[in-house]
């Protein structure tokens, strides 16, 4: 056997050996630990025909510039082949704030769509199918999917048949620095409202969807990102136990998952087969839920921006497909791949269709999906997948230790975690340990060509402002008061505010409106990251 | 005399919150002996405000949208207006290299995209504000 003196690590830090064998995974049993998709502990997949049965959905995270241009943008989506919609909100929109506040000038159209009031989502929908198509909209807990609620009865369809996710994530929206927002015990009390809302009203919905995505990019291990992930899981889960308004089998029951798909291809895959077998085991032998609905593990990855680099952009596509890959032998049910110019601006056409293309050659040109979980039963991702559980519920443990994970996001522990993993891995790219090709590993000294880049439309504040002063001309003023006042009335007796909050919206009360109210009770979050 | 360190604000104008890039240049700035003062976000008018508080030589912006043209003439409108139109600006992020003429014509001193060596930041930094200390001198 050869040996060098280099230790080979994981992107995590697990020591990788040389070469497994039996011995490695002689602990593994497979009728326990791994057994058949579809069944538990779902190692091997959440469905027992996996992608022969149903090819993972195709969605990508798109808006941009105004309502009008991004509904423009859905449709050739949708013509394109597209099986998703997924919504991104610009950045005024994930602050809460209104385009016509002062504050938000610069920010109107930017990093996605605004979304200010439910004329703004009937725009972008305008045309759209939705009674066909399933749309995820990356929104913080409920106000933008009551939009979409009301919409849809506007339109005569049942919300009890649509189909959709709604991010409604507390690890993903505390981890960017957003103001206006709730502290966390906040978030937790109207993401846990909003879940048990549609546990009644919208079956078919999933009112989650826990995002380690934004952390896993900030430089969070996987171990890490998964512990994070299912911390934020279970302090969901142990408030509606102390709620116990609906029964925790039908809290659960839809609960999905987003996480990242980051370089190191046999960790990613191993991560995600974990991560399936790890939310058995807190469904099944935490909560002793016994319906195997609950425990499956229904994960969205998205190739992570993190990797995607600004110097010769189109080697992005490259990781991306990599990236996708593992997403694929690790059994998602939904992939977002970006676009290749992420790390240089919002995607152009081009880039959309590659990411598109990249799913699709994927799916119907590499077999890859000829057979369930492909790489189970090898010794390495066995093992592999067995020393992330172990690390991953020893993350779970440290921060349950410290109160759940509402807890440790407000006492900024979370946060440091952040910023040393943040700190760390800028320190480990500049020592070239983290070798960046075309960054720090073989630069080219000049660049070698350019990419056409997407330009917002520096209009759409101005279109925005103006289509916001109407509707606050046309509304019934004092029905919009009305409904904000009980908002602050529920809100403060504690009742679940989503009926009072479809209310608001179909009074065409504004995302700003509705957002000051959750401020006036609950004040502003500081962000607890300050240098 | 003792030396002066030299200080430097770093800020984010606008909304937008990705805040890693801003943290770990402060830092890469401060381990190399500059005074850092951290202001996470901020509005262009708090900035310069903060800059005439803190008497800073440096002011460093990271955005990673693309609307830093708005923002960064916006910033700079309120240094000058705060009498603070001397200082050294740099700014961090995803900048289009056809906007690097029109961003230095504004005022801005350099450009630091994603990928940069934090040790060019450093040394950019150093060798600047070295240089302004002997013009003065």
């Amino acid at each position: 056997m050869t040996q060098t003196k280099e230790q080979h690590l994981s992107a995590s830090g697990i020591p990788i050996k040389e070469i497994y064998t039996p011995e490695d995974a002689k602990d593994i049993s497979y009728e326990k630990d791994i057994g058949l998709a579809g069944e538990p502990p779902f190692t091997r997949g959440v469905y027992r025909s996996m992608y022969r049965g149903r090819l993972w959905t195709i969605r990508r995270l798109t808006g941009f510039n105004t309502p009008e241009d991004t509904n423009k943008l859905y449709r050739q989506e949708y013509e394109l082949g597209q099986t998703g919609f997924s919504v991104a909100p610009d950045i005024t929109t994930c602050v809460g704030m209104d385009c016509d506040d002062p504050r938000v000038s610069a920010d109107v159209g930017h990093s996605g769509v605004p979304l200010c009031s439910i004329e703004d989502m009937e725009t972008a929908f305008d045309g759209l199918p939705i009674e066909k198509v399933s749309t995820y909209l990356a929104e913080k807990h409920g106000i933008q999917t009551a939009m979409y609620f009301v919409m849809a009865e506007k339109r005569g369809v049942d919300i009890r048949e649509l189909r959709g996710t709604t991010a409604n994530d507390m690890l993903a929206w505390t981890c960017v620095n957003l103001s206006n927002q709730v502290p966390p015990q906040g978030y937790l009390r109207y993401a846990v409202d909003f879940i048990e809302w549609c546990s009644e009203f919208a079956p078919k919905w999933y009112p989650v969807s826990f995002d380690s995505y934004n952390a896993r990019d900030i430089g969070v291990n996987a171990a890490q990102e998964l512990g994070m992930l299912f911390a934020t899981a279970i302090q969901y889960i142990e408030e509606e136990k102390q709620r116990g308004r609906v029964p925790l089998d039908r809290f659960v029951r839809r609960f999905s998952f987003n996480t990242a798909a980051h370089n190191d291809l046999f960790e990613e895959i191993a991560k995600l087969r974990a991560a399936r077998r790890m939310w058995y085991k807190i469904i099944r032998e935490r909560y002793g839920i016994d319906d195997p609905r609950c425990a499956q593990f229904r994960v969205h990855v998205q190739s992570s921006g993190s990797t995607h680099t600004t110097q010769e952009p189109l080697n992005n596509l490259m990781r991306i497909a990599y990236q996708v890959l593992a997403g694929v032998l690790g059994g998602a049910q939904s992939i977002h791949a970006n676009g290749y110019d992420e790390g240089v601006c919002l995607p152009t056409d081009q880039s959309m269709l590659l990411s598109i293309r990249t799913e699709q050659i994927l799916q119907y040109e590499t077999n890859v999906t000829n057979t369930i979980d492909p790489l189970g039963g090898s010794w390495y991702v066995e093992s592999l997948t067995d020393e992330l559980e172990r690390r991953t519920w020893e993350y779970i443990q440290k921060i349950e230790d410290m109160g759940g994970m509402a807890k440790a996001i407000a006492s900024g522990w979370v946060h440091n975690e952040y910023k040393k993993a943040a700190i760390e891995r800028a320190r480990k790219v500049t020592s070239g340990e983290v070798p960046i090709v075309g960054v720090n590993k073989f630069r080219a000294e000049k660049e070698p060509y350019k990419v056409p880049i997407f330009r917002p439309d520096p209009q759409s504040a101005q279109i925005q402002i103006k289509k916001l002063k109407r509707l606050r001309k046309k509304r019934n003023s004092a029905k919009v008061a009305e409904a904000l006042q009980k908002l602050e009335e529920v809100t403060r007796r504690g009742e679940n505010v989503m009926p009072a909050t479809m209310e608001a919206v179909k009074a065409y009360a504004t995302l700003g409106e509705i957002v000051n109210v959750q401020l006036k009770v609950y004040g502003e979050w500081p962000f607890p990251i300050a240098g | 005399m003792a030396e002066k360190k030299v200080r430097v604000l770093m800020a984010k104008p606008g909304l937008e919150g990705h805040w890693v890039g801003l943290v770990v240049v402060s830092k890469a700035l401060r381990d190399a002996g500059f005074e850092v003062i951290y202001g996470g976000n901020m509005t262009p008018a708090m900035i310069a405000k903060t800059a005439v508080q803190e008497d800073v030589d440096v002011v460093g912006l990271s955005i990673l949208t693309a609307n830093y043209m708005q923002l960064v003439s916006e910033t700079l409108k309120e240094l000058r207006n705060h009498g603070k139109g001397d200082v050294l600006v740099l700014l961090g992020g995803t900048i289009f290299e056809d906007d690097f003429p029109a961003l230095k014509e504004m005022g801005v001193a350099g450009i630091f995209i994603p990928g940069t060596p934090l040790e060019d930041i450093v040394e950019f930094v150093r060798k600047q504000t070295s240089q302004v200390a002997q013009e003065v001198s």
